[in-house]
């Protein structure tokens, strides 16, 4: 019996923050959709399939011997996932008769394959196979679980995984170090405080709107308010902050000022004053002092994002959501007091000097704004540069598997970045 | 030769432009940043100045690193 986990076609509904990293990784609550689905499934070896310029990153960044793109791995018994489902509770028994469950979109959310089936399925790739396993199993129509299909939706549903995950995973209580004047205002059974893990003095842990853990490693530091649901990952400091509802920080990043529902995916920092909110920050992102997005129109309308279609054309989608903040593609530097707009797009490896005004909200990847205008700036290799010397600064090489994937994602969005550079050159020079 | 002048003439009069400064003050050795108060982002306009006026797209890192008017004319000259 095997695991298999995929991205599905729709990965561009998560750009920016899924240049780097399969859709199926990406952050929603506590953890990843796939650990979500891993965590449900003990035991069960594991079979990824995601866009090939991403397998051997990700191949690096799991145990060894995990699966990523091995089309061999499916002559078994399979039970088949969506890399986008968010799943709770969910499982899939290994027992059970084939069927291939979707949703009212026609989206496969799951499938259970036996072996004899799937070693008769062309496999020339995962969706040619999936396809031809729909044909041969009984199919069904499923509601009631949810699957991601843009990138806001994580945030729209960062507050019920952060509680589903705290509830599944079962630990709560304080293991780790509290100052006897911080406060827990509320049960202190939604709060899992992690060995290893400090609260400072002065600190409010409010557990009344939601459950709240801090993992191991992680410093709260005095005068910081924390509110639930919330998660902070290992490793990871806050600093003053006062951190609203709804908000996951992954590994080892570094928090203050205000934070309301969002998700730093890790290594990232937001150290200092500044407002953040229904945003998803992607790693090695720095924003500089007083960065702030906005996250709801003055009119409350509903937020449009610039965002590409499946054959890679440009378009704005209006989200059907009043609160839709920024999207920070991993590696992006601000600098002091920048200004998103609502439904920012903000490109991988962007370096960006703010103009005191709102900076516009499409923002490719690897550019520079200068002026409030998308240029070259420095250049490919000094972004490297300042890559290198960021993960540096947190014990991370850059390696030669990093590097080949961001020349490959620096092609990738030549197209729209060089339109943009083109575009803003007079608005520069008039600067 | 004459293209290069021609070169060179054009480069004066976008400098002049983005970093506001006297074009006739602006000599073939005159350098950005020591003698006409070039900063940082200063050499991105110009970078972008050059390509806009000579219809080119050089590339930035090495675009960058160019330190005078001269110099700037022999490297545009490479993408005509």
């Amino acid at each position: 019996m095997r695991l298999v986990i995929f991205e599905d076609k729709k990965f561009h509904n998560f750009f920016p923050i899924a240049y780097l990293r399969p859709a199926f990784e990406l952050r929603c609550g506590h953890t990843s959709f796939y650990e979500k689905i891993i965590r449900n499934h003990p035991g069960l070896p594991v079979s990824f399939f995601c866009r090939e310029y991403l397998a051997e990153t990700f191949s690096s960044r799991m145990p060894r011997g995990a699966s990523v793109n091995n089309l061999f791995t499916l002559k078994d018994d399979l039970l088949v996932f969506n890399g986008s489902l968010l799943v709770d509770d969910f499982r899939l028994e290994a027992e059970g008769n084939e069927e291939a469950a979707f949703n009212e979109d026609g989206d496969l959310l799951y499938a259970r394959i036996n072996k004899e089936t799937a070693g008769k399925l062309p496999a020339d790739d995962i969706f040619t196979f999936l396809a031809a396993a729909a044909g041969k199993i009984p199919a069904k129509k499923v509601s009631g679980l949810i699957l991601i299909r843009y990138q806001w939706e994580l945030i729209h549903h960062n507050p019920r995984a952060i509680d589903s995950d705290f509830r599944i995973a079962g630990k709560k209580g304080i293991e780790g170090e509290i100052h006897e004047s911080a406060i827990v205002y509320g049960p202190v059974e939604r709060l899992y405080l992690a060995p290893g893990a400090k609260v400072h003095p002065q600190v409010v842990i409010d557990t009344y709107s939601g459950p709240v853990t801090i993992e191991n490693g992680a410093i709260i530091f005095p005068h910081s308010r924390i509110e639930g649901p919330c998660y902070i990952g290992p490793e990871t400091q806050i600093f003053r902050g006062n951190i609203r509802e709804g908000c996951s920080f992954g590994p080892v990043c570094r928090v203050g000022g205000e934070v309301e529902e969002s998700i730093i995916h890790g290594y990232s920092n937001k150290y200092h004053d500044g407002f953040l909110g229904h945003a998803y920050v992607g790693e090695w992102v720095n924003l500089g002092a007083l960065t702030t997005n906005s996250d709801l129109k003055n009119d409350y309308g509903n937020v449009e994002m610039y965002m590409p279609d499946e054959t890679g054309k440009w378009r704005y989608i209006d989200t059907g959501d009043p609160k839709v903040g920024s999207f920070i593609g991993d590696h992006t530097k601000t600098s002091i007091g920048t200004f998103f707009n609502t439904g920012s797009h903000i490109g991988v490896m962007t370096l960006l000097m703010g103009t005191g005004k709102v900076l516009p909200k499409f923002i490719p990847s690897f550019a520079w704004l200068v002026e409030g205008a998308v240029t070259g700036g420095y250049g490919y290799e000094k972004l490297l540069e300042t890559a290198k010397i960021a993960t540096a600064r947190r014990n991370r090489a850059l390696t030669e598997v990093d590097r080949k994937l961001l020349d490959y994602v620096y092609e990738l969005t030549r197209p729209e970045r060089e339109k943009a550079i083109k575009k803003d050159r007079k608005k520069l020079l008039r600067s | 030769m004459a293209e290069y002048q021609e070169v060179l003439s054009r480069v004066k009069k976008v400098t002049a432009r983005v970093l506001n400064a006297e074009e006739n003050e602006i000599n073939e050795g005159s350098q950005f940043a020591w003698d006409l108060g070039a900063e940082s982002i200063d050499s991105i306009k110009l970078v972008a100045g050059f390509d806009e006026e000579f219809g080119i797209e050089m590339d930035e890192a090495e675009a960058v690193q160019v330190q005078s008017v001269g110099e700037a004319a022999k490297f545009i000259m490479k993408y005509l």
